[in-house]
């Protein structure tokens, strides 16, 4: 069984709640739901991934997506996404303290704000570390346990490769994936949608 | 540190909870510095929030060290709303 959900137009959480309804009525087969925007995409996306379906994305063009859902043999159902969890923001850590002027009021300010972060919804869409900021997410760090939390809650964390290979700690990361600077001047260019913390 | 309701130590100033921070971080308890909730204090402050059963040594260390407290709450959350209840 195929189905085509044209949620294109539509705003958050619409085209989720779309595709989910698609989802439930079958009972197995595939859904396409086309949208036309990148939250959109990756809020349906969560969707399918959450609830343990294989999925794949058809990027036509920059207003034109494709998701696939291919939905099998009754996986058990994880916790759906709830969009409004989400804001399309990216926090950017450019170093492991927060500000200048002691060294030590800074750890304890970073820590602060990520547990802070941890706390309030909606969550950011995605965490970016660079430079020294790449030791927050490396062993040894006192924010691993919240930043796993966000990790869980569907938060993306970036750790710039470079930096990490610079300081030599590339098998020390403990949360996240690593990234380069494509993704991280993709993630930061848009300046409504992004806060830089160092 | 996962349970709803948990106990919040407040200090007289961002020194004294550097400092009460260092002292906790050689015992054997669980902790976790964080900004001081707006609902026992507006003001930027940090505070240790710790699981409730540790309440005695939490106590025991406050007079022992003599610690520039403010305060110990116990924080719980009802429908993501905190509420809060002095209790030191």
């Amino acid at each position: 069984m195929k189905r085509e959900v044209d949620a294109r137009g539509e705003a958050c959480p619409k085209p989720v709640i779309m595709t989910k309804k698609a989802l439930d009525e079958i009972t197995d087969g595939v859904v396409i739901t086309i949208v036309d925007n990148e939250v959109a995409k990756e809020n349906v996306s969560k969707l399918a991934k959450s609830s343990g379906y294989e999925f794949e994305v058809d990027k036509k063009s920059d207003s034109e997506y494709y998701v696939r859902i291919i939905k099998g043999e009754a996986k058990e159902e994880a916790n759906v996404c709830i969009p409004d969890t989400f804001k399309d923001m990216t926090i950017a850590f450019s170093s492991s303290t927060m500000g200048e002027g002691s060294e030590e009021l800074g750890k304890i300010l970073i820590k602060s704000f990520i547990y802070t972060l941890t706390e309030s919804v909606p969550y950011p869409s995605t965490l970016i570390f660079y430079n020294g900021g790449v030791k927050l997410t490396c062993e040894g760090s006192e924010v691993l346990d919240d930043l796993k939390k966000l990790e869980e809650q569907g938060v993306e964390i970036l750790s710039c490769g470079t930096c990490l290979d610079f300081f030599k700690i590339q098998d020390e990361l403990q949360v996240g994936g690593v990234t380069n600077m494509y993704t991280i001047l993709e993630k930061i260019k848009n300046p409504t949608n992004n806060i830089i913390i160092g | 540190m996962e349970s709803k309701e948990f106990g919040i130590l407040t200090f007289e100033s961002t020194h004294h909870a550097i400092e009460g921070e260092k002292l906790f971080k050689n015992l054997e308890l669980k902790f976790k510095t964080i900004p001081t909730p707006r609902e026992i204090t507006s003001s930027c402050g940090l505070s240790i929030k710790f699981d409730l059963k540790h309440i005695d040594e939490v106590e025991e260390i406050v007079n022992e060290k003599s610690l520039a407290i403010k305060g110990i709450y116990k924080l719980w959350k009802e429908n993501t709303k905190n509420h809060i209840e002095k209790i030191y």
